[in-house]
């Protein structure tokens, strides 16, 4: 995920670092303003666990592994003003001495995973903890969240990436986004286990959680959300566009189109079955598919939880 | 060694300004011709980067060795651009763009190495750089080491009381004990860490530190 440096042109570099600066000027302001100041060490110390987080590799297939980008995990422990900042530092860390992302494409590395992770990792689970306000509904937003983070980060990698030059916009988008649909649920997973732990554990440690009043059936709004994704990858997906995306046609221009044969197989190549119905209809169950994945990944991983609180009620 | 002086600033300046130097060079993208002056940069950014990497102590193969770790991930970057470039050109765009890509991390890796971690934070105060990120920079960094180093004994832990071994991994076997075991490990590296930042900042308090 991290753009190393020489592949951004000029004008996409500048105007990175400029959005970058203004939003982590703008969550430095807003930090200061905190009515609970947080110690630069604390902050320093949980930055310095993000960056380690990220170096524990969890296996996923023989030879290869995974690991938390922390995003989401950071807005949900931070808050998204304090997480903005935790993550730029780990950013710039990163790139200055460990030269995992460029230092010129800092301003970028800091749009897609911090301004675009935070943001995304903390508004999900605002949205549904506003009607399901119990840790369960929190940890299964923060995974949600987490899974739509790395899926914004990878569209606007692929944005960057394309607006310079190096590849064609809407090919590498959509190679980015359908690779990292893949690496989305294994940070939902993460996030979640993590969370849970931390929910069970120490529950004031994570900031991010707001418990507002409850509604009467909390569980309602979130499976209206769930029946919102489901429908939107029902029937919006299979309208999407059938013509050959920018890379598809730059392999056809050149002639290697025909050269393509697939390391291994996918089970939902081109968002469709490998078995039963063909074009749209296989379109909408591939996608309905992989939405139900992910939320019961969150259903699974939140029902593990059960607070200090819980079991004082038991 | 790491340098000694005052300047940090001035020097994380030039090493920053090497970096954009080299990055932002243009390397033959969307067609256009590769100018002479983009080689002597980009040959120029690498030869300085040794060099300095040679005043902090790292020599030239060691130098060139960290950049070799680079290399799986510029390729991944520039190969398929240089597949999508005009046939005739496609070799010179990934020259190019590989040059590049490593010349600048070369700049950016030996100034880092020189200023050393104190020294990139001291210089960064130096340019005008927001106190409270200097100041969290500072923190990480301070607690980077003991963390990684608390994060590496729990992951050998957790090798050692490892039952499964074999081509399989942990995760197609028992997907949800491993889920489960990351989630507790990952978050007593958290209470970890914060229990010993809160530790150090009561000492701090009890000397009479206020910030």
């Amino acid at each position: 995920m991290h753009i190393p440096d020489g592949f951004l042109s000029a004008p996409v570099t500048t105007a990175t670092f400029v959005v970058a600066v203004t939003g982590v000027g703008l969550a430095l302001k807003a930090e200061s303003r905190d009515p609970q100041p947080m110690p630069a060490g604390m902050l320093g110390a949980v930055a310095a666990f993000l960056f380690a987080a990220q170096m524990i590799n969890i296996p996923v297939a023989p030879g290869i592994s995974g690991h938390l980008l922390g995003g989401a995990l950071a807005a949900a422990l931070l808050g998204p003003w304090r997480a903005l900042i935790a993550m730029t530092v780990v950013l710039i860390i990163q790139s200055l001495l460990f030269q995992d992302g460029g230092v010129g494409a800092l301003g970028a590395n800091i749009i897609d995973m911090g301004i675009a992770g935070v943001a995304a990792g903390y508004a999900v689970p605002a949205l549904i903890v506003r009607w399901t306000p119990s840790p369960r509904g929190f940890a299964a937003g923060a995974m949600l969240g987490g899974f739509v983070s790395t899926l914004a980060a990878a569209t606007l990698t692929g944005c960057w990436l394309g607006l310079s030059g190096l590849y064609p916009t809407v090919g590498i988008v959509q190679v980015l986004v359908g690779t990292h649909s893949l690496i989305g649920v294994l940070e939902a997973v993460l996030t979640g286990a993590v969370l849970v732990t931390v929910l069970r554990w120490r529950p004031d440690l994570v900031r991010g959680r707001q418990q507002e009043p409850g509604m009467r059936h909390p569980g309602a709004t979130l499976l209206g959300l769930l029946a919102a994704a489901i429908a939107v990858a029902a029937f919006v997906a299979p309208f999407a566009s059938g013509l050959p995306d920018g890379l598809e046609r730059a392999a056809e221009t050149l002639g290697f189109a025909a050269r393509e044969h697939p390391v291994m197989p996918a089970p939902f190549a081109n968002y469709a079955l490998p078995f039963g119905p063909s074009g749209r209809v296989a379109t909408a169950l591939a996608g309905t598919a992989g939405t139900l994945v992910v939320a019961a990944a969150a259903w699974f991983v939140s029902r593990g939880l059960r607070t200090h609180a819980d079991d004082v009620h038991r | 060694m790491t340098y000694t002086g005052k300047r940090h600033g001035r020097l994380l300046a030039a090493g920053l300004l090497l970096v954009a130097a080299a990055a932002l060079s243009p390397a033959g993208l969307r067609g256009d011709a590769i100018p002479a002056w983009a080689w002597l940069v980009w040959s120029a950014s690498a030869a300085i980067g040794l060099a300095v990497s040679r005043q902090a102590g790292v020599p030239p193969q060691e130098a060139l060795r960290r950049l070799a770790w680079l290399l799986p991930v510029v390729l991944m970057f520039a190969v398929p651009a240089a597949i999508l470039a005009p046939a005739e050109r496609r070799v010179l765009v990934a020259c190019a763009l590989v040059y590049r890509a490593l010349s600048a991390a070369a700049a950016g890796a030996s100034i880092a190495a020189w200023l050393g971690p104190s020294g990139l934070v001291r210089g960064a105060r130096q340019l005008g750089a927001p106190a409270r990120l200097a100041d969290v920079i500072e923190a990480t960094l301070a607690s980077l080491a003991v963390v990684l180093r608390q994060a590496g004994n729990m992951l050998r832990a957790r090798e050692a009381r490892r039952t499964t071994f074999g081509a399989w991994s942990d995760m197609a076997v028992a997907p949800l004990d491993t889920t489960r075991g990351f989630g507790r490990l990952v978050a007593a590296l958290l209470l970890r860490s914060l229990e010993r930042a809160e530790a150090l900042e009561r000492a701090r308090r009890a000397r009479g530190w206020t910030s």
